[in-house]
């Protein structure tokens, strides 16, 4: 087979498939390379029994409808992937059930008037707080575009004087903003339900992110494809086919080969190709670590940014398929996000044991795709994440018996916040540990968010040193532990945006070379 | 919506101090870290490669001989550890062909911990891998197999404290697994089997089921023979009868066995109204012919051409209708992936260029997305034509 490519992207995770598809639809010879004998990372499915469970995606924002695209949809339509997109029903309820908390139960609508109407209602008196919140949060997204617009690289003065309440609130931690918007605590605490989506606090997690993706989620709405995430990632694998790339799965990319600084090639257990740009959808760590010796000939300023990233939240989730519909088990919405505290950075804090109760953020299928399993069944998933590496001390003995124990508390949690009886009508499940996600997807410590983006390393920080962190030439990250930062809507944005970058790349190789 | 007044300064007492601080205090950060050589593979990384190796390697250290069957004690410095009803995908060169075989872990997974584990191969009819391991292997034979594999395992948030097993022949197996789990309290249910050989002499592992019934009595087998009367035996056919004799009151139903016996128990099962999450079923390896399918219309004395992409080579191989696409490739010496080889783990899966395949419904193990798009797993799927596959070699 050929061996020579413009482009090798490792890795056919969401970001992966996005920067294959885009690379070689602009005509750059591309060869995707993937471990694993399926596309997708993350985004896949499983099948056990007469259930075919979807294992990551919850809601994917940023599609719209066909005639209507937001930036996403537009995305996928451009690259020429088909896909059946189900709007899921409503943006989420939020329960808070800690003893001696003030009660949370709220179900919360799409759309921006009914998002704050239905607010008013749970929490008399927050509606101007919450206009001058998605007031933020349009000058975030006008900001965003007009960075955008600008490549990435905005006229600071031009910022100042166009986006100045951008500028003042978009790198606070969200929790600040709010006090400052004078929002009602209680408002507070269901505006915030999305923290558990990054995994960072609101007194940690910047605004200008928060309030982008919670405005996305509102205003614009959330999808699913029908057939799992599976659907989306073989119509990529598809499409990029058709554009003349090359896909091989089931093939472990091993080393970087290097010469004069920069790659010239990828070693893998079929073979050797040759590139001088690849693009990663997997860690730095792996690249510049596994794959380069551990990182010896790197620059130290390289070694030292890799080391000092902070992996992020380590995913866990427990799937089921019952053998009662929904209706009759009482599980009336589709997503869930139940919590012991409304504290979250005491829910962050507390997430890094095996706690009694851990955070949950849980999804009824069916009420987005009523025939996704046989009538008369449903399926649920539950996610939690652990903030710091505690299956570490697992061992191979322990390990089953922890994964249910961690389920069995979140199923009954589940009950509890809900007054409803699941466990008796499990037909089919299975568990997801973060030692699940390092078999299947090889990422650190089992890390379903990448490098956390709390800390100082968020997406406006990221982006804003673009050309400092590219300290090894010719190598690009359109992975979640890229500057776009993790979820699918961030990867698939990030894929192609690391192509443009490599095409930057090769613009000044050329310009190198004259 | 009334709409919102511009003119006010929402957040007139923040500054801009904060994006002003954001790329010092991000490029401190990143200049704090160690130097350290960087790797992604940490604890919980090593326990997935420990759990799910792609590939082991064991030697055969004892053979125990049956009738028509063996059991192989394999041992290694190192072997994963399982859940009981698990199996291992045993890889093999024979002549010309490569293939592979699960066989279902039959020691206790705690053993594993202690570098062991144990197969038994049972001589099937025209059984072309049973044959070749039953003649060829001897201790100190090195053997390539999978990570432990497949969901045929006891699962206490799900299933019933009460099992009740059906077995036969050699799927007595993977309750050979659980008994000696719940023996040494790997696991902890209790465990009625109903075990079905053709006479006494064709009872695998009768002894070591008699000492781990007197041992625990969590652990109970009744053997019902069908050609054979004997004090002491049931005899006949596990159907619903001797199922409701013996069960207790609310059980989970696990059955390992030949596909006749699974196509026996449908209607038997039915006669005893349980709901399917009590029914637990390993999977079924596929029949001698798919005209063993009452949907088969294709003519399976045909031989038709498969072409094979795979990493870019293509080559051209002969493709018996009468045997799954599988076959075919590994009869051609072409390695490619296979675990379960009854439809349902995905190991195969392969994408269907052009041509018409045979699926059975039963063993139609595919995703969703991958039916509407063309790919299949060629372990459950015949010819009904000349195939073009892309496989993808592991």
């Amino acid at each position: 087979m050929d061996r020579q490519y413009d482009i090798i992207v490792i890795g056919a995770g969401n970001g992966g498939l996005s920067a294959a598809a885009s690379a070689c639809s602009r005509g750059f010879k591309t060869l995707l390379i993937e471990q694993h004998n399926l596309p997708g990372g993350f985004a896949t499915s499983f099948r056990r029994g007469r259930f075919e469970f979807e294992p990551a995606l919850h809601e994917l924002c940023d599609v719209g409808e066909p005639d209507a695209r937001e930036e996403v949809g537009a995305l996928i339509d451009s690259y020429g992937a088909k896909v059946d997109w189900v709007q899921v029903p409503e943006a989420y309820r939020l329960i808070i059930t800690g003893e001696g908390e003030e009660k949370v139960d709220a179900v919360m609508p799409f759309g921006k008037q009914a998002y704050i109407d239905k607010m008013e209602e749970y929490v008399p008196g927050s509606r101007e707080s919450m206009e001058k919140f998605f007031y933020l949060a349009d000058c975030i997204m006008a900001a965003n575009a007009a960075v955008a617009a600008a490549g990435g690289q905005a006229d600071p003065k031009v910022m100042m004087k166009e986006h100045p309440d951008f500028l003042k609130c978009a790198n606070y931690p969200t929790a600040v903003v709010l006090r400052k918007l004078k929002m009602p605590l209680k408002a507070q605490k269901i505006l915030s339900a999305y923290w558990c989506y990054m995994g960072v606090n609101t007194e940690d997690l910047e605004f200008g992110f928060y309030a982008a993706m919670l405005h996305k989620y509102i205003v614009n709405a959330a999808y699913i494809p029908r057939l799992r995430s599976h659907e989306l990632s073989v119509a990529m694998d598809r499409t990029i086919r058709e554009h003349g790339g090359t896909i091989l799965y089931n093939t472990l990319a091993t080393k970087i080969l290097m010469a004069d600084g920069v790659p010239v090639g990828v070693e893998t257990t079929h073979g050797t190709f040759h590139a001088r740009h690849i693009i990663s959808d997997i860690s730095p760590n792996a690249i510049f670590g596994d794959m380069m010796d551990g990182g010896k000939d790197l620059p130290e300023a390289q070694i030292r940014a890799v080391n000092a990233r902070k992996i992020g939240a380590r995913g866990y989730c427990c799937y089921i398929g019952l053998n009662r519909s929904a209706e009759e088990l009482g599980v009336h919405e589709y997503s869930y996000f139940i919590s012991e505290f409304s504290d979250n950075v005491k829910e962050q804090e507390l997430s890094g044991t095996f706690r009694e109760h851990p955070l949950q953020a849980t999804i009824c299928l069916n009420h987005a795709i009523p025939d996704c399993s046989p009538p008369g069944t449903c399926i649920m998933s539950f996610t939690t994440f652990f903030t710091k590496d505690i299956w570490a001390g697992v061992t191979e003995r322990e390990y089953t018996a922890k994964k249910r124990e961690v389920a069995l508390k979140m199923i009954r949690d589940f009950e509890k916040a809900t007054g409803t009886r699941i466990e008796p009508y499990i037909e089919e499940i299975e568990i997801a540990s973060p030692a699940t996600l390092a078999r299947y997807a090889m990422v650190p410590q089992g890390a379903m968010y990448a490098y956390s983006c709390g800390e100082g390393d968020g997406l406006m920080a990221r982006l804003q040193m673009l050309a400092e962190d590219q300290r090894v030439k010719n190598i690009r990250f359109a992975s979640g532990y890229g500057p776009r930062l993790y979820g699918y809507s961030s990867t698939y944005m990030g894929g192609d945006m690391a192509v443009k970058l490599t095409m930057a790349d090769m613009k000044e190789e050329r310009y190198e070379k004259v | 919506m009334k709409k919102f007044n511009f003119h006010v300064k929402p957040i007139g007492l923040l500054d801009m101090l904060h994006f002003k601080q954001m790329v010092p205090r991000r490029r401190a950060m990143l200049q704090s870290g160690s130097l350290d050589p960087i790797t992604s593979v940490y604890a919980v990384n090593r326990l997935a490669q420990s759990m799910h190796p792609k590939r082991q390697k064991a030697v055969v250290s004892a053979i125990i001989p049956r009738r028509d069957a063996n059991t192989y004690v394999l041992k290694a410095d190192k072997l994963a550890y399982f859940r009981a009803g698990q199996y291992v995908s045993v890889k093999l060169t024979i002549g010309d062909a490569v293939t592979a075989r699960p066989y279902t872990l039959a020691a206790s997974p705690a053993r594993a911990l202690e570098g062991e584990y144990e197969i038994t191969v049972k001589r099937a009819q025209d059984g072309f891998v049973s044959d070749y391991i039953l003649n060829n292997w001897e201790v100190g034979t090195e053997v390539t197999l999978s990570g432990p594999e497949g969901p045929f395992s006891y699962e206490p948030i799900r299933d019933e404290k009460e099992v009740v097993g059906l077995a036969g022949g050699s799927g007595i197996t993977p309750f050979m697994a659980m008994a000696r789990a719940i023996l040494d309290g790997t696991e902890d249910f209790r465990l009625t089997l109903l075990y079905g050989s053709r006479t006494k002499a064709d009872i695998l592992y009768a002894d070591e089921l008699a000492a781990i019934c007197a041992a625990t009595d969590k652990v109970k087998v009744v053997h019902v023979l069908s050609e054979e009367e004997a004090e002491g035996f049931e005899h006949g056919f596990i159907g619903a009868e001797l199922i409701s004799k013996y069960a207790p009151g609310t059980y989970t139903l696990y059955i390992c066995g030949p596909r006749a016996m699974h196509d026996f128990l449908a209607g038997e099962l039915d006669r005893l109204g349980l709901d399917q999450k009590h029914i637990r079923r390993e999977f079924v390896p596929a029949p001698a012919s798919p005209a063993y399918f009452k949907a088969y219309t294709g003519d399976a004395s045909r031989v038709y051409r498969l072409t094979v992409l795979a990493l870019g080579e293509e080559r051209t191989v002969p493709l018996r209708a009468d045997e799954p696409v599988l076959t075919a490739i590994e009869r051609a010496g072409i390695a490619a992936p296979s675990r379960c080889r009854s439809g349902e783990c995905g190991w195969c899966r392969s994408r269907l260029v052009s041509g018409q395949v045979f699926i059975p419904d039963s063993m139609d193990g595919r995703r969703l997305a991958d039916a509407g798009a063309g790919y299949i797993h060629p372990c459950s799927s015949w010819a009904l034509s000349d195939l073009t596959l892309e496989i993808f070699p592991e």
